[in-house]
């Protein structure tokens, strides 16, 4: 009985959570290794994400998993549209003014999304939401399927990066731009192409944060910072080590609530990254980047 | 013969002092022409010049009767130049035959023959096709960096010191290898700091001093000439 309640209270909601951040982390992992800078706009895509599937939700109705790929399609999109507006211009400029220009795209997007969906709190669906009892185990439907299409994003994402043509170009941008230019791989698309895959990464962990938690502007921002640790905690540029450490952080976060109150919850992510960078700066998986 | 890469009185830097102060040579088909000169003479950078890597400020660059000076390395590449730096020339995270992968980035379709010739070329690659390549040896790297430039099939290939850092038994390995590759109608256009043996290997060579022209000759005659030997060849 123990164990089924530790699992019910803190394991089930530690696995959910770390999805969401994994997913977030991955994005924040390729644009580091690619781009090579932090996104700091990385939660308000994610806020943004999820008000733009509530948005299409309401205007199509059915069931909000129905609009996902639509919602991603238009933040992927989003992501591009930012890039070249915000950051192109800063490409050889120090990474520094890139990053800085990332939180300023951020502000930006959680006004946004203030102005035309306001500052109140909502949701998809409301009413209650009746978990399934499995083996004693508790899990709500928003759980499985979000823990489902998680699993299923990293596996397309890595068969992507490791059987695809664009894929392995990526990979050969991250490894080295310049040896990338001149064998005549196209900078410029493979920094589109990841900007895409990264808004559709940060839209479904919007999404998913949303479907599991609430929704509200803040959302994306305040996962940022664990999101961020997640990836650190991996080992930056490491795709693997970003799902690793996405699990870590949820885990870590959840059990944290058996010996401090809800409130500092944050704060044990943060002590988490303080302590990596104290004790393994590249992270579980060597970085492949620093 | 007639030359296929042309380069006229080029003048540029990377910033805004120019280190290439009016520099010309031919590439011809089929041969095989080495730069070299003392540190700072702008050797590599003739080559980054070639490549669209520097900002041209006179003079041209002709390839196959197009002017290509100031065009992209995407378009360069495309046009049938392919360039191997000194440095950074794998992507080490990759296996050999991902990069080889990319070397053929712009070509559709089966690459199968290209990936045969290559193997053929650098036979010591074919057991190490799916090996990450940061873990091959100096000349194995090497050897892929070449059979990266090569799977474009380009018509001039340029090697910024192919030979730095490898031991002589690996030196005479490339040397050996180009010269096949150069009997295949590729033009290679080397720069190399063992003088010595690159004008030994090559059919013509340039020696450059401070940015400009100051020889140039067949390999032989370079090696041959005393004022060139004093100055450049350690006697």
């Amino acid at each position: 009985m123990m164990f089924l309640d530790l699992a019910n209270f803190y394991l089930i909601p530690g696995i959910v959570m770390g999805s969401i951040y994994a997913i977030g982390a991955i994005g924040i992992t390729l644009v580091f290794s690619i781009m090579r800078h932090t996104n700091l706009a990385h939660g308000d895509m994610a806020t943004f994400g999820a008000f733009s599937a509530l948005a299409l939700f309401s205007a199509i109705g059915i069931s909000p998993y129905l609009v996902l790929p639509l919602a991603t399609v238009i933040v992927g999109f989003l992501s591009i549209v930012i890039d070249w507006i915000f950051y192109e211009h800063l490409r050889n400029k120090p990474k520094i003014l890139t990053t800085i220009s990332s939180l300023g795209v951020g502000l930006m997007l959680r006004s946004v999304v203030q102005i035309i969906w306001g500052v109140n709190t909502t949701a998809y669906v409301t009413g209650i939401n009746k978990p399934y009892k499995i083996l004693g185990l508790k899990v709500k439907s928003t759980e499985i399927i979000t823990l489902g299409v998680s699993a299923a994003l990293v596996i397309i994402l890595i068969l992507f990066l490791n059987r695809n043509r664009w894929g392995k170009a990526m990979r050969a941008m991250s490894n080295s731009p310049d040896l990338a230019l001149i064998s005549g791989i196209d900078n410029r698309k493979v920094v589109a192409l990841t900007w895409f895959v990264v808004g559709v990464l940060c839209c479904c962990a919007g999404f998913f944060l949303g479907i599991n938690t609430e929704l509200k502007s803040m959302m994306g921002w305040n996962i940022l910072l664990p999101t961020i640790a997640a990836a650190i905690l991996g080992g930056i540029g490491r795709i693997e080590g970003a799902l690793v450490g996405g699990l870590i952080i949820g885990l870590i976060e959840e059990m944290s609530l058996m010996v401090i109150p809800a409130e500092y919850k944050a704060a044990s992510s943060f002590v988490v990254l303080l302590l990596v960078l104290l004790l393994r700066p590249t992270g579980f998986f060597r970085s492949k980047i620093i | 013969m007639t030359a296929i890469l042309t380069i006229k009185d080029i003048r540029g830097g990377y910033t805004e002092a120019d280190i290439l102060n009016g520099i010309s040579m031919e590439v011809s088909r089929g041969e095989i022409v080495a730069i070299v000169g003392p540190n700072g003479a702008g050797k590599s950078t003739v080559m980054k010049a070639v490549f669209g890597l520097l900002k041209i400020r006179g003079g041209s660059i002709d390839f196959l009767g197009t002017d290509i000076t100031g065009w992209s390395p995407n378009h360069i590449v495309q046009a049938g130049i392919c360039y191997v730096p000194q440095v950074e020339n794998i992507f080490t995270e990759m296996t050999v035959q991902e990069n080889l992968e990319m070397g053929a980035f712009l070509r559709r379709g089966d690459l199968s023959a290209a990936y045969d010739r290559i193997y053929g070329l650098f036979p010591d690659l074919v057991s190490k096709r799916q090996v990450v390549s940061g873990s091959l040896s100096g000349g194995q790297r090497q050897m892929l960096a070449m059979g990266r430039a090569l799977m474009l099939d380009p018509k001039v290939l340029l090697l910024d010191e192919p030979t730095a850092g490898l031991s002589p038994k690996y030196m005479e390995q490339i040397f050996q290898i180009s010269r096949n590759i150069r009997d295949t109608g590729v033009a290679i256009l080397l720069v190399e700091q063992h003088a010595k043996q690159a004008l030994a290997f090559s059919d013509r060579g340039y020696i450059l001093v401070a940015g400009t022209n100051r020889h140039h000759g067949t390999g032989q005659d370079l090696l041959t000439d005393h004022s060139v030997a004093e100055m450049f060849l350690g006697g």
